[in-house]
């Protein structure tokens, strides 16, 4: 009996110590692709873009140009070269079971052409856009796997 | 004087190791002085005794007690060094309170206070949907919108260049 409770007890230790290590880290899906009213093609990955931008602007193609899954540790800043010399650089600011608060910014030689914090949850995507690229425009996309 | 020989020879080892009563060894005594037999027994013992008696105080004589006892000595203390685990588990067995079991209900409160807690902390934090999704926002060289859909979930941030802006008031 002393036993089987000594190994519960010590499982219940291990599983809340993984639980808080675990806790500062969260894997990000980042996208980066063209979206522009020349021609119809539409990449299979950007097919759920196509539908959340055309409220917005319907643009016409979705070319993929760049994915990763980079994982964010409390704190610590990744970053990841995007179109034309810019940069984007993501920190994980804050994490709880439904969210995470990840800074981005995106720099031109080392000039910040944009500094903003997201709150990442669930289903939800942030998308940045708006410069120039190509004959449409360039579109970064960030959504959170918890 | 047979009778006399084999009453005497279960009280010549007695005799021999002096362990004899005076009356015995009177008896013995009598009885050697005319029995050849006896004294031929008498005699070997004594012979075996110097046999052994020999090599047993050389022996001795070379040993270092001293030494044997520190050695006996080490090896006692060497088997008093328990492991920590098993010094934790005579611990737990001689504990009057893990004997008792009453630990048991202790822990179990302990964690569901533990748990309870934790779940009263979390909800202190903010839920996503109670703020906004950006945070904050700043740009050194664009213009910018936010859009924010919560039937979607997507929130969209778009960057205008001054041309930009320039060209869709013409």
């Amino acid at each position: 009996m002393r036993r089987i409770f000594i190994t519960l007890l010590l499982i219940f230790t291990l599983s809340l110590l993984s639980a808080s290590l675990s806790y500062g880290q969260v894997q990000v899906r980042l996208r980066v692709f063209e979206a522009s009213n020349v021609g119809t093609g539409i990449d299979s990955s950007l097919k759920d873009m196509r539908d959340q931008f055309k409220p917005l602007v319907d643009f016409s193609s979705y070319r993929l140009l760049k994915e990763e899954t980079p994982t964010l540790n409390l704190n610590q800043s990744v970053s990841s070269p995007a179109h034309l010399g810019r940069k984007i650089e993501l920190t994980l600011i804050r994490q709880h079971k439904n969210f995470a608060d990840v800074r981005v910014k995106i720099k031109r030689e080392e000039m910040d052409v944009l500094n903003t914090q997201v709150r990442l949850s669930p289903g939800r995507t942030v998308s940045i856009g708006g410069p120039k690229h190509g004959q449409g425009v360039i579109i970064i996309t960030l959504s959170a796997q918890f | 004087m047979i009778d006399s020989c084999s009453s005497v020879s279960k009280l010549l080892e007695k005799y021999f190791d002096q362990e004899a009563t005076d009356k015995e060894r009177l008896l013995v005594k009598g009885h050697l002085q005319s029995c050849p037999a006896c004294q031929h027994a008498l005699t070997s013992m004594e012979g075996l005794r110097t046999l052994i008696k020999a090599p047993v105080e050389e022996a001795a004589r070379l040993e270092d007690f001293p030494w044997i006892w520190q050695k006996i000595d080490r090896e006692i203390r060497s088997q008093e060094k328990v492991s920590w685990w098993r010094s934790l588990r005579s611990w737990m067995d001689i504990s009057p309170l893990f004997k008792k079991k009453v630990w048991i209900p202790a822990v179990a409160t302990i964690a569901v206070l533990l748990f309870i807690s934790t779940q009263v902390i979390l909800k202190k934090i903010p839920s996503y949907s109670e703020t906004s999704v950006v945070e904050y926002i700043e740009s050194e060289t664009y213009n910018i919108m936010v859009y924010e859909s919560e039937k979607t979930k997507t929130t969209v941030i778009w960057l205008f260049d001054e041309e930009d802006q320039e060209s869709s008031r013409s």
